[in-house]
């Protein structure tokens, strides 16, 4: 693969990457606030699932989420170093 | 050729170093508790907790003391990951969220959780979007990268003064809060507080800059994590067994939904948004801690949580610390740690509030008016709660029970019955998060400005004039806020969203477009960041007017209103006008590569080597 090609093929590989956490993230935010109210008739670790995934649960998905993304971009970014260094 | 960079390495004793200081607090803490039951009074165990970390900080920052640049303005770019990743979380949260936070909880309860979903979910998005990248062009202030982005001098100076309102809003609140719990415990006045307060922050800004505000911070997140963990520890062991109140403190909901009711608290209907969020004024409780939109609705709490999002990713104070580590993979790591710390406060917190709720009203539910429980009484003293039997039946409702919503946190240990020190342990936890992040908004407001000054007037000055402006810089911004909190009173809650919003407004769209547009110019840019304040300053100035029917124009609305405009408008303005030159698209594409060194420091080594 030529070094632009690479390079290219790095670029999109990010944007995917970034709109595809972004969407996860974003979206479960949003269904589960539309969801709210049925959701708070559920029963959780004694708390009404609405609240615990708005209090918690969202916010370990997004912890997540941030090291999962930071480690997929590493690897992309290795792979643009592995075909640079060819 | 590549110009040779110089390794980055940690220091590799800093575990020793911050083991050291946790054990020195952790040691005063016990000492304190056990003067306490030998019959210290509260007067000295409050004003030895308050000025000993004080001392300790004071230590770190000397002790990190620089006189060389790129020391003062990027900590020697070789933080490692966690440290920087605790230090955005206490700037991102900070005395504004450590108290207001939690006392918003108390009041709005469900509807309040916006607020933490949405410091979380900024950094994430932060971390996407911008942060490696700044990391990778190195420039040392946000106005400096744009000018660098588009070499724009024009650019630059604007989006540097663009930067003072959210800056000066959140660096005023921030020594506000700091200074109303050294009043609480203290034998001075507000204004004295006040002085001393930004005194602190302009001796530790000045020292070091941003090496010595990392690493003083970085003690000051130690401090704030053991002050807030351990008195909601005890109280979850004593209430629940278990010392994990994030996982045990939903026991709590069916005694506390029973107590609000007795205690005359039913569900109410969402109002607006800009009359929903609670004041510092002591007000009741009118609202069940887990009923869903009863103050905001739905819409609203989206809103809220998108604009807070936009904020945090956007808030110069927070993307200032983005050339600090080693390489742009640390600083995409630093900006997850933060997440992981900002979501363990935004956890804890809700759990504090449901258990201080449920110990007040179980209290007042429990007791006649002419015979309170001591736990309210020691609240009352501290002006935490005031009380008044309106309807002289003899009992306290809920409508009757006054509550300061910055005194939540605090209230925790007093409402538990627990030994004092437990109470001072959570001041100074609250007093160490607000100075971290005061001393850090400081340092953007008057370290940035300065030197975004200094590099347009004259850009090749030498590092002692340089760092001399900063300093200037730094002492009147600290005055001139010192002063205006003397004079005039804002409420930290507004203020801090208002800062979030105009940071929002202004710098999202600019900073997306710079960051991932290739086409965008350097008008587009002053249209996107001009638009988005302008947005907000129409708001600011017109506010009331614009109302039309049930809908309020908010400074959350007006801040996503704001930033889509910013976009419109910036990509309008690019593509009607010429391409931007070669040097600028060579920029944006080595922006892209991940490896090497900052494109910064590239650039300040091939100039010293040409002037050799």
């Amino acid at each position: 693969m030529s070094e632009q090609a690479a390079r290219n093929r790095h670029r999109w590989m990010t944007l995917l990457l970034v709109i595809a956490t972004l969407v996860v993230a974003l979206g479960a935010v949003v269904a589960v606030v539309a969801m709210a109210g049925p959701l708070n008739q559920i029963d959780f670790l004694r708390f009404p699932l609405g609240f615990y995934l708005l209090a918690q649960g969202l916010l370990i998905g997004i912890v997540a989420l941030a090291f999962w993304s930071t480690r997929v971009q590493e690897r992309i970014d290795r792979k643009l170093s592995e075909s640079e260094e060819l | 050729m590549r110009a040779a960079s110089r390794p980055r390495q940690a220091n590799p004793h800093l575990g020793a170093y911050y083991g050291i200081i946790t054990s020195v607090f952790v040691s005063l803490v016990i000492c304190l508790a056990m003067l306490e039951q030998l019959g210290w009074q509260e007067t000295w165990l409050g004003r030895t907790m308050m000025l000993a970390p004080l001392v300790l900080y004071l230590v770190v920052a000397l002790g990190t003391r620089t006189l060389k640049v790129e020391d003062f303005f990027a900590s020697g770019r070789r933080v490692p990951p966690v440290y920087n990743g605790a230090v955005l979380a206490a700037v991102l949260v900070g005395g504004t969220g450590f108290f207001a936070y939690t006392g918003t909880l108390f009041f709005l309860g469900f509807d309040a959780l916006a607020i933490g979903l949405a410091w979380t979910t900024g950094l994430l998005v932060s971390g996407l979007l911008f942060v490696p990248y700044l990391r990778k062009a190195g420039a040392y202030t946000l106005p400096a990268f744009l000018g660098q982005r588009f070499r724009s001098r024009t650019l630059r100076a604007t989006a540097s003064l663009l930067q003072l309102p959210s800056a000066a809003l959140l660096l005023a609140a921030e020594i506000k809060i700091a200074a109303l719990i050294g009043v609480m415990f203290l034998p001075v006045s507000y204004q004295l507080a006040v002085a001393a307060v930004a005194a602190m922050i302009t001796c530790v800004t000045i020292i070091g800059g941003m090496r010595s505000l990392t690493w003083t911070a970085s003690a000051q997140f130690i401090v704030s994590a053991v002050g807030f963990a351990v008195p909601l520890i005890i109280v979850s062991v004593l209430y629940t067994n278990l010392p994990a109140p994030q996982l045990t403190y939903g026991e709590m909901f069916e005694p506390l939904k029973r107590s609000e009711i007795v205690a005359g608290i039913s569900p109410s209907a969402p109002g607006q948004l800009a009359t929903a969020l609670p004041s510092a004024q002591p007000k009741p409780s009118t609202k069940p801690f887990l009923q869903a939109f009863g103050a905001i609705s739905q819409t609203d709490f989206l809103t809220l949580f998108l604009c807070l999002t936009l904020g945090t990713a956007a808030l110069p104070s927070l993307l200032v610390r983005s050339g600090v580590t080693s390489s742009v993979a640390d600083q995409r790591r630093s900006v997850a740690w933060g997440a992981f710390f900002v979501a363990l406060f935004a956890i804890s917190a809700p759990a504090l509030a449901a258990f201080v709720k449920l110990l007040m009203f179980q209290d007042i539910a429990q007791s006649q008016a002419s015979a309170l429980p001591p736990s309210l009484k020691d609240l009352s003293a501290y002006r935490l709660v005031f009380m008044q039997d309106a309807n002289a039946d003899g009992t306290i409702e809920a409508s009757e029970l006054f509550i300061a919503r910055d005194g939540i946190a605090l209230a925790l240990p007093m409402a538990a019955r627990l030994p004092f020190v437990c109470t001072v342990l959570m001041a100074a936890a609250g007093m160490a998060v607000a100075l971290a992040a005061a001393a850090s908004h400081l340092f953007t407001l008057a370290g940035s400005l300065a030197d975004d000054v200094i590099r347009l007037v004259a850009p090749r000055s030498g590092v002692l004039p340089r760092l001399v402006v900063v300093w200037v810089a730094i002492g009147a911004s600290a005055l001139s806020t010192g002063v205006f909190l003397a004079l005039a009173d804002i409420d930290v809650v507004q203020a801090s969203i208002s800062a979030f919003a105009l940071a929002a407004a202004t710098f999202f769209p600019v900073m997306l477009l710079a960051v991932w547009w290739g086409r965008c110019t350097w008008i587009g840019a002053i249209l996107a960041l001009g638009l988005g304040f302008a947005t907000m300053a129409a708001k600011m100035a017109y506010g009331d007017a614009m109302v039309a029917g049930q809908f309020h124009l908010t400074m959350v609305v007006a801040a996503l209103i704001g930033a889509t405009l910013g976009l419109i408008g910036g990509l309008i303005a690019s593509l009607l006008g010429p391409k931007p030159s070669p040097a600028v698209q060579a920029y944006f594409e080595e922006l892209r590569d991940p490896a090497s060194d900052a494109l910064y420091d590239r650039a300040q080594r091939h100039a010293a080597a040409a002037s050799q």
